[in-house]
């Protein structure tokens, strides 16, 4: 008998609050609201409340998927959060959840600090978890409000990020039939500098001077405090990993490219989708695309598509799919997912 | 007119019959900011398969000087 790991349920959670494209044109004249449309594919993106924290939504997240049905808190027996933007410097968010939720103190709970690529590792510790017998329930949770680290008048970052979260439940299958991996995986710390919220760690604490504004080039601004994004230092990374990351995955998993139903890439922009799937050379129905109404989520882009294929039916029949995370860090993944199809 | 010209044409919002080596890039309808810059890196990556420097690519003046920086990335 081999013990495999899948995925039983997906579900999510958008902040009620909105940031819309017709909101950014009135602080950006230049970048009309279908200007930003037709370059980011954006129109709307979730943002959480002043109160409402990654915990909030992931809690959220986990709620409703307890609600249909097909997992109970009882279950869980190891919850993981992926988030860089936690309810407190410690303890771990999820630790907190793990009592919100009703889950048993005899579960365990971590945190994983990662965006981007952040949902194709949390799969992989999962798969490790379920398959060396350590745990048979994993609630795995995304959520990020990276709107929080985000100055108003930033437009390279504002029009992307938008907040929100996730839940998956994956359990043993002792019929090997579902099935997570291979995985590949990669970092460059040594773009860190590219994309990054410069203070409020211990490396640079926040202080008067962390906070003091400037406006760059392209006219935004930002302090220390905020997030920061080197937009074409993180395309052409991305331009120069994602490929060597897929033809590695593709050569582990003795797959070609048509052998993959599905190609869901972290949701970043409709303009890197576009460059990626051109240069990838994947037909445009065979990659997914779920950006317009909550922009670009952070770990929780890939599992809010495959939720969204899941409502639409698209994964009815059993599907063979590569998932390619990538981001902060600089740090990237990529795993092969089959889902069987009795999954909603 | 070249892959490369069309995309600049487009890049910055102007007619590609305008686009030459001597065009100015700040005389575009859209501006030569950060989104053009990236553009342009995977322009040309998708044109010529080198990948451009972002902050060599911001003080680029004129189309002529990225197509400078193209075919040094080419030899390098």
């Amino acid at each position: 008998m081999v013990t495999t790991t899948k995925i039983v349920d997906i579900a999510d959670y958008i902040p009620e609050g909105k940031l819309s494209n017709a909101d950014l044109e009135i602080l950006y004249p230049a970048w009309p609201a279908e200007k930003i449309f037709e370059k980011t594919g954006i129109r709307s993106r979730g943002i959480a409340g002043p109160d409402e924290t990654a915990g909030d939504l992931a809690y959220a997240a986990a709620t409703k998927l307890f609600d249909k049905g097909l997992v109970k808190p009882a279950d869980v027996d190891f919850v993981i959060l992926c988030t860089q933007a936690p309810d407190h410097v410690l303890p771990t968010t999820a630790c907190i959840l793990q009592d919100r939720l009703g889950i048993p103190t005899s579960a365990g709970a971590l945190d994983v600090n990662l965006g981007c690529s952040g949902y194709v590792y949390g799969l992989s510790l999962a798969k490790g978890l379920i398959e060396t017998g350590a745990a048979r329930c994993i609630l795995l949770l995304t959520a990020d409000t990276y709107s929080k680290y985000i100055h108003p008048l930033d437009k390279s970052v504002r029009t992307l990020f938008g907040d929100g979260a996730t839940a998956t439940a994956l359990t043993a299958d002792d019929n090997g039939h579902g099935a997570i991996g291979p995985f590949v995986f990669g970092t460059d710390g040594s773009g860190a500098k590219h994309l990054i919220v410069p203070a409020g760690g211990f490396r640079r604490p926040i202080d008067e001077t962390s906070g003091q504004e400037e406006k760059d080039a392209s006219d935004n601004v930002r302090s220390a405090n905020h997030l920061y994004m080197n937009g074409a230092e993180v395309m052409a990374f991305t331009l120069r990993e994602v490929p060597r990351a897929m033809d590695a995955l593709l050569s582990k998993a003795q797959l070609s490219v048509d052998d993959i139903d599905y190609f869901v890439l972290h949701q970043a922009n409709r303009f890197m989708l576009d460059s990626l799937r051109k240069k990838l050379k994947i037909p445009v129905d065979r990659m997914p695309v779920f950006l317009e109404d909550v922009g670009n989520t952070v770990s929780s882009t890939i599992p809010l598509t495959l939720h969204s294929m899941l409502e639409q039916g698209r994964l009815t029949t059993t599907k063979r799919l590569m998932l390619i995370g990538f981001g902060v860090g600089l740090s990237w993944s990529a795993c092969i997912l089959t889902l069987q199809g009795n999954q909603k | 007119m070249s892959e490369f010209y069309n995309g600049i044409a487009e890049i910055l919002e102007v007619d590609e019959s305008a686009i030459n080596a001597g065009f100015d890039l700040h005389a575009g309808e859209a501006a030569w900011d950060s989104l053009a810059v990236v553009s342009v890196i995977a322009l040309v990556d998708d044109c010529f398969n080198v990948m451009l420097n972002g902050q060599a690519l911001t003080q680029c003046a004129t189309v002529g000087d990225i197509e400078a920086l193209v075919e040094a990335a080419k030899k390098a």
